[in-house]
């Protein structure tokens, strides 16, 4: 089995790791597959506007020294650990409202995709770039005031384009997934190296970026493990 | 009069600290010859993750020396050092071999996850290295390099490197001066072995004389056993000027605290009465007493603050003796020695300590009693005082 986490941030955007250190403390810790996410958020809200002033987004002006950057370490971890780091982004949708508010994982993404479009031309320049689209923390999380619960609101209309939902992130449990029967994966949402300890993704496919993609979508032989080290 | 008493003990404490520093320089100024490079067997004991574990165990396998093996050891495969130990083992085949055995019967867990692999091991020299520690590409050819005829142990010296996080860099620095100046002083003024169980090279033959595992399978402090029965059967404990390296980066400052509390449970356990000269060797613990029994006067808390000063600087001095600059974290050192104090005193009270997912009570010698056989007697204990009181 892979041990995988899709979700992970660098000082990309809020993340408190740089990105080549972060491919070393998952690939130091024996990883088989990750995908760096930094934040793209839209800048149509006031959270937005501040997430621009105070950098903590991925622009169309640096997304390809991002996307570059994320190729050189993937080549680097994967001559050194083995590892696959996958390129992907968060697109991130943030309003005050909980219920407008949505968090979107792109992962093995190709083109910049602006944050401030609709849901449905966001997941149709996912799907033309075969990228994975997950939903993440989809419903309440403990604790949390500002939550992301747009796409789960509207999984009626917007379900057929997500190939999995967070089914665990960090170290909260969103078990209407599992009563759904969604199919699913579980991220750390890593901001801080203390965050790599908390629920991961097994895949039982080859290690390479099509075999997780098409297990990922058929969501077989993916099982969830909390991540102690 | 008090105040004066306080101030000739902070004296003696920084000369303490002083001839600690020249015990450092002489230890790192000397040089063993290589004549003979003998096959080794490393035995790593894995448990957990250790910050760069990769790395530490990869650097075992890039060693510039002729002939060695490496085994690493593991009691289940799922733990999560497993999966870094197989992809080691995939990068170097005929180098690494992978042993997972949790049958031994050792209240030590370090022993216990060991035993297996010293069974499987192939030659007559064998090194114990733990997982957190990194070293270079020399570090055989150099150990070795301290073994003689007479010899029955060589060790090394170790350095904290690479802290990130408070509880890191807390730990880096007191591992940087009061463990290495105080291992260095003991084998260089007054001549006691000291073993350190991070990196211990020993002739199966000499192991085996002293009794091996089994000698030291139910006492937490293997390392000091091993060193002292050595010591005990005439053979010579060195410690090498080799400096390893032991890499933490993200520790809590929880981990620093049960590190330290254990550590100081285990020397008090061992030096006994000698315990409560370690003070001296922490002048900021010393000094602090200035301040309280003055009434925190001006020139109390001058004298106070002069006095860190100086233990920051002497503490920089040997970080640029060992090659590994303080940097900020260097503003830590009156914190870090003040909770060290604060540490000094908890094995007076209590002899609990926790390791790695374990609860346990330690007596002489660091001598393992088992929590469910202290629990009994407890119980026992409960019964009999029940019966007499009712």
């Amino acid at each position: 089995m892979l041990l995988c986490d899709f979700h992970i941030h660098t000082k990309y955007s809020d993340g408190s790791v740089e990105l080549r250190k972060v491919v070393d403390i998952f690939g130091q810790a024996g990883f088989d597959a990750i995908a760096i996410t930094d934040h793209a958020v839209n800048g149509d809200s006031l959270i937005g506007k501040i997430a621009y002033k105070f950098r903590f987004t991925i622009t169309e002006n640096n997304f390809n020294e991002y996307l570059e950057n994320i190729n050189f370490e993937a080549e680097r971890a994967w001559n050194k650990y083995e590892m696959l780091v996958i390129p992907g982004v968060e697109i991130s949708k943030n309003y005050l409202s909980s219920d407008k508010s949505a968090h979107i994982l792109i992962l093995d993404i190709k083109e910049f995709i602006p944050p401030c479009e609709s849901y449905e031309s966001i997941f149709l320049q996912a799907k033309k770039q075969q990228a994975i689209v997950v939903a993440c923390h989809p419903h309440h999380i403990k604790g949390e005031i500002r939550n992301t619960l747009y796409l789960w609101n509207n999984r009626n209309k917007y379900g057929k384009y997500i190939d999995a939902w967070e089914i665990a992130n960090r170290d909260d449990v969103f078990n209407v997934v599992s009563l759904k029967k969604y199919p699913y994966i579980a991220n750390s949402d890593f901001h801080k190296p203390r965050h790599l300890y908390s629920w991961k993704t097994l895949l039982n496919c080859e290690k390479n970026i099509v075999s997780i993609k098409k297990c990922i979508r058929h969501n077989k032989g993916v099982a969830i493990t909390l991540f102690r080290g | 009069m008090i105040l004066w008493i306080v101030l000739s003990i902070a004296v003696l404490s920084f000369s303490i600290y002083l001839l600690q520093i020249i015990a450092l320089r002489r230890k790192l100024n000397e040089n063993y010859n290589v004549d003979y490079l003998p096959p080794i067997s490393i035995i790593k004991p894995l448990k957990g993750l250790d910050d760069n574990l990769f790395d530490n165990l990869e650097s075992f396998c890039k060693q510039d020396y002729p002939d060695y093996e490496l085994l690493l050891s593991i009691q289940d495969i799922n733990d999560p050092a497993y999966r870094v130990a197989e992809k080691i083992k995939n990068k170097y085949p005929n180098l690494v071999r992978i042993v997972v055995d949790s049958s031994p019967r050792a209240l030590n867990p370090k022993v216990k996850n060991m035993i297996s692999a010293y069974r499987v091991s192939k030659h007559d020299y064998f090194l114990i290295s733990d997982s957190n520690v990194f070293v270079e590409k020399d570090y055989l050819k150099k150990t070795v390099s301290a073994m003689s005829k007479d010899t029955g142990l060589v060790t090394n010296l170790i350095m904290g490197i690479s802290g990130k996080s408070i509880g890191a860099r807390l730990e880096n620095l007191q591992l940087n001066s009061f463990i290495l100046l105080s291992v260095c002083f003991l084998d260089k003024f007054l001549k006691m072995p000291c073993s350190i169980g991070k990196s211990m090279l020993m002739r199966k033959s000499d192991f085996e004389e002293i009794g091996g595992f089994n000698a030291v399978k139910d006492v937490l402090a293997e390392d000091y056993m091993i060193g002292k029965l050595m010591n005990e059967k005439g053979k010579k404990v060195v410690l090498s000027s080799y400096i390893i390296k032991n890499i933490n980066e993200y520790w809590s400052l929880g981990r620093f605290l049960n590190r330290h509390t254990r550590w100081a449970k285990i020397r008090w356990k061992i030096a006994g009465l000698k315990y409560f000269t370690e003070p001296l060797s922490n002048p900021i613990f010393v000094l602090s007493f200035l301040p309280i029994l003055d009434n925190f006067s001006k020139i109390s808390i001058l004298v106070f603050i002069l006095g860190a000063l100086l233990k920051i600087y002497f503490d920089i001095y040997v970080s640029r003796l060992i090659k590994t600059p303080t940097g900020i974290s260097g503003l830590l050192i009156p914190i870090k020695d003040l909770l060290t104090a604060f540490i000094w005193f908890v094995p007076l009270i209590s002899c609990k300590l926790s390791w790695r997912d374990n609860t346990y009570i330690i007596g002489k010698d660091t001598m393992i009693i088992p929590t469910d056989s202290v629990s009994s007697i407890r119980v026992i204990f409960n019964k009999l005082k029940t019966a007499f009181t009712n």
